[in-house]
């Protein structure tokens, strides 16, 4: 069995409790359709926030807007000091980024990959310095082959490395853990906690209450693209405990995150 | 203390390389790609003296072109957006043009290939030998006909999202340009066509690479041929570039 090691995440420059994201009255429109109204929150360095919600809450474009993957409607999103809109490349050179469906060219290994990536990113980087980041996450031996041959769990932390190469104070995980084996998704989890541990910044979305629960520090609620609650999780659970819908929500006996936030979105699929 | 973003020359350089690697790891692909031009060459062997030499080479280059822009660059482009590549590579602190202008480059790299193994088989097997000033303008005339089919399989990969169907059209087009484009110019589906297929982008772009083989039959049709080239490119890459959509979604 792989196990975990963490030599290949470095310390954020950033001082913990510094915002390293700031999102501003976010407003995303997709024709007459408004996706995103109004969305406000921060991410601090030091921290992990969870933006939770049902599918097609607005999840997705608030976070392709923090991207720069779609341009906002109105409202500002400011990265390590930096505003998208008018210094869009510093922006994402703060930002490290996982993508849901992670796609690098298949012809190329993984080795290569790093390298491009490297290259983009401003990283110098020899062949040695190279194989000694993959492996810290265990791939020195997959050095040669292509990404699609890797396993979900190898594709995702070389995913995660190539997010954090140049060292970004915002890292943004999108769906990180879907599709991986427990086993996987908590040596995941141990390198997001880690990454928090050296200062980064990490906005994390999941459909998983669980993670949610066990990973992150904030969270908030979004459904019909507006942010219907906001805080840790203890705190979300404590303050919708006695509600009617959420207790009708919860199966175990006790109230969990996931009991909430049924109550909170409703138990209607989308 | 922030990251900053990397020089212009490293992030170019990273992405040629990745991209030339790409293309070096689709070799037998471009190998098909060369393959049908000689094909056709060779078998024109018994119609080099009656056709002429540089009018031969000509189609061969302009098949050619056409392999490269239909069924090389576009469908590539349509799999890496399908792929979510590009998705991936807008993400990093580089401007969307480094990752396009690396690609374009990729496939200059492999239209002058094409014409240097066109005029190799063409000098070797078909003793087909030009003037040097011929081969040099001939590589220029190449390239700016080139353009026209990179431009126009921009345009098919801009206006239709999903790969497949970007692969059935360019399919289609191609076909289309091969067969209507030689059989037509020939005047075997009649004169109407002919002339049809003269001011066509496939007629333009023949006309453009065989005046610039005979550089001393230059004349005012080539002229316009060339203007038409210029024109066709423009409309294509800026019908392809407004209409281009980075993800399918």
């Amino acid at each position: 069995m792989e196990t975990e090691t963490e030599t290949d995440l470095k310390e954020s420059s950033v001082k913990p409790g510094t915002s390293v994201l700031m999102v501003e009255k976010l407003k995303v429109l997709y024709g007459n359709f408004e996706a995103v109204k109004e969305v406000s929150f921060s991410v601090f360095g030091g921290e992990i926030f969870g933006l939770l919600g049902p599918n097609g809450a607005g999840k997705t474009s608030s976070l392709n807007a923090i991207e720069g993957l779609l341009k906002p409607d109105s409202g500002q999103i400011i990265i390590a000091g930096y505003n998208t809109k008018d210094k869009a490349l510093h922006a994402r050179a703060n930002m490290g980024v996982q993508l849901q469906s992670t796609s690098f060219q298949p012809e190329l290994s993984v080795e290569e990959i790093l390298s491009l990536y490297a290259g983009i990113y401003g990283v110098p980087l020899n062949k040695s310095e190279g194989m000694d980041l993959l492996k810290g996450i265990n791939l020195n031996d997959a050095a040669g082959k292509r990404f699609g041959k890797l396993s979900g769990g190898q594709q995702q932390r070389f995913s995660l490395l190539i997010a954090t190469l140049n060292n970004p104070p915002l890292v943004l995980l999108d769906e990180p853990t879907t599709g991986l084996d427990p086993q996987s998704r908590r040596q995941l989890w141990t390198r997001i906690e880690t990454m928090r541990s050296n200062g980064h910044g990490i906005l994390l979305t999941t459909h998983s209450m669980e993670e949610a629960e066990a990973v992150c520090d904030r969270i908030a609620i979004i459904d019909h693209g507006r942010i219907v609650d906001m805080g840790t999780p203890v705190t979300i659970i404590e303050k919708h405990r006695n509600n009617p819908e959420v207790i009708r929500a919860s199966r175990k006996g006790r109230i969990t995150l996931e009991d909430v936030f049924i109550g909170i979105t409703g138990t209607a699929i989308r | 203390m922030t990251a900053s973003i990397p020089k212009k020359s490293t992030a170019i350089s990273a992405l040629l390389r990745s991209d030339f690697l790409t293309q070096w790891r689709n070799r037998r692909s471009v190998v098909l790609i060369l393959l049908v031009p000689v094909i056709i060459l060779i078998s024109w062997k018994s119609v080099v003296a009656k056709l002429g030499g540089p009018f031969v080479l000509a189609t061969c280059i302009t098949i050619g072109l056409t392999a490269i822009g239909l069924m090389g660059y576009s469908n590539a482009l349509a799999r890496d957006r399908d792929k979510g590549v590009f998705q991936r590579l807008r993400v990093a602190p580089i401007p969307t043009s480094y990752i396009m202008l690396s690609r374009l480059a990729v496939q200059m790299a492999m239209i002058l290939l094409l014409t240097a193994v066109v005029f190799i088989v063409g000098y070797t097997e078909l003793h087909i030998s030009l003037k040097p000033l011929a081969y040099a303008l001939g590589l220029i005339a190449a390239i700016v006909g080139g353009a026209l089919y990179l431009g126009l399989g921009q345009m098919i990969a801009g206006l239709q999202k999903n790969a497949e169907t970007v692969n059935a059209t360019t399919r289609l087009v191609y076909f289309i340009f091969i067969m209507v484009g030689m059989f037509g110019e020939m005047g075997i589906l009649g004169s109407a066509l002919k002339q049809a297929v003269h001011w066509s982008p496939y007629g333009t772009v023949k006309t453009i690479v065989a005046a610039a083989l005979q550089p001393d039959v230059w004349n005012m049709d080539t002229t316009m041929a060339l203007l038409g080239t210029i024109g066709y490119s423009i409309i294509f890459s800026v019908l392809g570039i407004k209409g281009f959509k980075w993800n399918t979604k």
